[in-house]
Parts: C-alpha cells; structure tokens; sequence
C-alpha cells in the first residue's frame, strides 16, 4: 500500500487492546451474520413444513393412517409433525388402554402437545438471544475500542513540543473503525433479532392454533365414541 | 452432521458478505486518501519580519515619538558651551599686565584641561552608550521574537492568500504594551489579507515590550511589521 493513510495500514498500527476489540466485532458479526443466515434458512423452511403437513392433514386423510405415515420415519419428524405425533400418540395410548372418561383423555392430550410446543418454541427461537446480546453490546464495545484508542493518541500528543492535527488524526481515525464496526455488526443483529422474534411468534401462533384444532378434532371423537 | 448441514452454508454466505464488504471499503477509500493527502502539508507556520529600524518619521503621528528621541543627545552638548562663554567675559582690564597675562595662561589652561577632560568624559558616555546600545539589542531581538510569536499566533490567514502577498503596517504603542494604533502603510493587494494582518494585531492588544523606557522609545514607540506568508503551495 502506497496510500499513507490505508485502511489496512491503520487497524495494522492500532494499539492492541484497540485491535483485540476489533477482532471481537468482526468475530461477533461473521457470528451474527451466520445466525442470521441460517435463522432465516430455518424459519422459511418451518413455514414450509407447516403449510405442506396443514394441506396433508386438512386432505381428509385418515389420522390415524397419517401418524402412521410419521411413525415410520419417526428421527426425521418436522416440527409440527412432531406436535400430531405428541397429540395423535398420546391419544391412541389412552383409547388402547381403555380410558374412557374424556376430560381426562382431552387433558392428557392436552399436556403432551404443550410438551410439543414448547420444545418447538424453544427450537425455533434458539439463536435469538445470541443476536439480541450483539445488538445491544456491540456498539458499547465498539466504543470502549474508540475511546481507548482516542485516549492513547491524546497521551502520546501530550509528549511532543509541537500538537499538529496531523499528529492526532491517524490515532483517532484508526479508534473510530472500532466503533464503525461496532456499528456494523449491531444494525443487521437488532434488525435480524427484531425480524425473526416477531416471525417466531407468527409460527408459534400456527402451531398452537393447529394443536386447538387438532384437540378439537379428538375431543370430538372421544366424546362421539 | 445436521450442524454441518444447518452452519456450513450461512457460515459461507457470511464469509462472503463480509469479503464483499471489505473489498468494498478497500476500494473506496482510495480517493478520500487522495484528498486527504492534498489538504495535509498545511502546516501552520508563518514568517514575519520586524522591521528594527523604525521608519523615519516622515508623517509625524500625534504622538511625540522624536521628541523623546532627540532628549537623550542633546543632554552632554550644552555644557560645553556655557564653560567657554564664561571664561570670554572674563578678561576685563586689570593694571598689571604680566599678571594679567599669567593669569590668562593659566585660565586658558585650565579650561583647555577642562575641556579636554570633557570632551573624554563625553567620548566615555558615548562609548557607554554604544555598548548598552549592544546590550539592548540582544534585548530588543528577545523582545522582537516575543511580539512576532504573539502575531503570528492571532494571526488567521484567509483563504484567499497566496505566497509573494506582502503587507506592511505601521504600529504605534504606548508605554505599558497597549496598542494605539495601526496603520496599512504598504497594502498587499488583497484587502481580505490586509486585513487579516490587521485584525492580528488589534487581537493582540497587548504587546509585551521592554521596561526600560529608553529602549522603549528608540524601538517599539512605533515600529513597521511586515506580513508575509512563507509556507503557502500556490
């Protein structure tokens, strides 16, 4: 680089506690973006899953035919497969063991699918707190990084006869890509945190309304039978 | 090998994003260092002359400048006058003549010692005179640098000023530092420059100058600055 004043050139001459935090930001946003890809990838694909299985299951198909269908390939299951496999097993146990009485066969069932879900939520949402923390603290580290950075280049000022800005700027030009890519690394982390937070909500919604139904469906049949 | 399958193609996508970006910024910043090195050598640094001797007067100020100026010469000078106008009334027309010659001799040597031993007295004093003169001028330098860093220092060029501008004001001063007055005595051409030089001065306001009064009187009653700036590209 012939530039006297090269991007690389000032990470390469920042003090090290100025260079350690910008290896934590970019380690934090190559995390993030990561995350972010792959949250992305996961949530498009659930919603895919969940429109294919709800077609599947409003088809008119017989249930106890489609868990048979899940059964067989029963390590591969999707998520909302797995909350029928919950509600549907649960519910065939019961009537093989002969109960009868269907508020407890409805609570049993109940029960079981809230295992499901939770389980579902807890997969879909994993990640999520990960981005929020680099959203949130990025920026401030980003900032200790310049101020840190500013504060060394001031001291080293204050022992030549002669402060000209062109002592200065370098020191502080070099400080501030600290915080640029705090900055970097914290807008798409909120936005992504933000984005699929409320995107997990809209598919927890599904699948609790699917569960509703689903228990509807067998409370109608126990009640029935 | 789920994890493989969930993380290795994010992992390359975001690999890629912040290549990308990088690369970008790499790019960019280029030209802002073009500019950047373009506006660097603007070190602040100016040269000003004092000028030491100050101006002969020719447009004499309301202020008494070559009064006091000319006080110190004339102080030895009228005593040699007196001395000789005296012994002249002296003779007047004593009876006896050999005495009268005598005494005449001796009155004449007598004033000639008299004379000679002043006229050696005032080569002293002007000897004196000339080597304090050497000592203030070591002071006066002092003195000089201390105003032109004070200048310099309130001085703010304006944009507009190029290298060969010059402009040359007259200032006058009273006793205790204070600026009395400043006046544009060679314009450089541009007022925005002259005035700049003038504005310097009158933010100064307060010169620091000798205490010595006679130093005071001889160098920086009044004295003649010349701005010049020395450092500028074009």
């Amino acid at each position: 680089m012939t530039q006297p004043a090269s991007i690389l050139e000032l990470i390469a001459n920042a003090s090290p506690l100025v260079q350690a935090v910008m290896a934590i930001l970019l380690l934090a946003s190559l995390a993030s973006w990561v995350l972010i890809f792959q949250r992305w990838f996961g949530l498009n694909r659930v919603q895919g899953e969940i429109d294919d299985f709800e077609e599947e299951f409003w088809s008119g198909i017989d249930l106890a035919e489609l868990n048979g269908e899940l059964a067989e390939r029963e390590d591969d299951l999707t998520g909302i497969e797995t909350v029928f496999a919950a509600g549907f097993g649960e519910y065939q146990r019961l009537s093989a063991a002969g109960t009868t009485d269907p508020d407890a066969v409805m609570q049993f069932v109940q029960r079981a699918m809230r295992v499901a879900l939770t389980h579902e939520e807890e997969r879909l949402g994993r990640h999520l707190p990960f981005l929020a923390t680099v959203g949130s603290t990025s920026v401030y580290v980003g900032l200790f990084g310049t101020v840190w950075g500013i504060m060394n280049s001031f001291r080293s000022v204050a022992t030549m006869t002669q402060a000209t800005l062109a002592a200065v700027a370098p020191g502080i030009s070099e400080a501030l890509i600290a915080t640029a890519m705090g900055l970097f690394a914290a807008i798409p982390a909120v936005i992504g945190y933000n984005r699929f937070a409320a995107r997990v909500e809209v598919l927890m919604k599904r699948y609790e309304a699917f569960a509703d139904e689903l228990t509807s469906i067998l409370h109608r049949t126990v009640v029935a039978g | 090998m789920s994890i493989v399958r969930d993380y290795a193609f994010p992992l390359a996508l975001a690999l890629l994003l912040h290549c990308g970006v990088f690369a970008l910024l790499l790019q960019n910043w280029q030209p802002e260092t073009d500019d950047l090195r373009l506006y660097e050598p603007r070190a602040i640094e100016t040269t000003l002359i004092v000028m030491e001797k100050p101006a002969p007067p020719p447009v004499p100020k309301p202020e008494p400048t070559p009064a006091p100026q000319g006080a110190p010469p004339p102080e030895p000078k009228p005593q040699p006058t007196p001395t000789p106008a005296a012994p002249v009334e002296q003779p007047p027309k004593p009876d006896p003549e050999e005495a009268r010659r005598a005494q005449e001799e001796r009155e004449r040597r007598d004033r000639l010692q008299e004379l000679s031993e002043q006229s050696t007295q005032l080569a002293l004093a002007e000897e004196l005179a000339d080597l304090r003169d050497l000592e203030a001028d070591a002071e006066t330098m002092s003195y000089a640098e201390g105003i032109q860093r004070a200048i310099i220092q309130a001085w703010s060029r304006p944009p507009s000023a190029r290298l060969g501008m010059q402009a040359r004001l007259r200032v006058d001063l009273v006793p205790s530092g204070d600026l009395l007055s400043v006046t544009l005595i060679e314009s450089s051409g541009n007022p925005a420059f002259d005035r700049s030089a003038e504005q310097a001065v009158r933010r100064v306001e307060r010169f620091d100058v000798p205490k010595e009064s006679r130093l005071f009187e001889k160098k920086f009653r009044r004295f003649t600055l010349l701005f010049k700036p020395e450092d500028l590209l074009r």
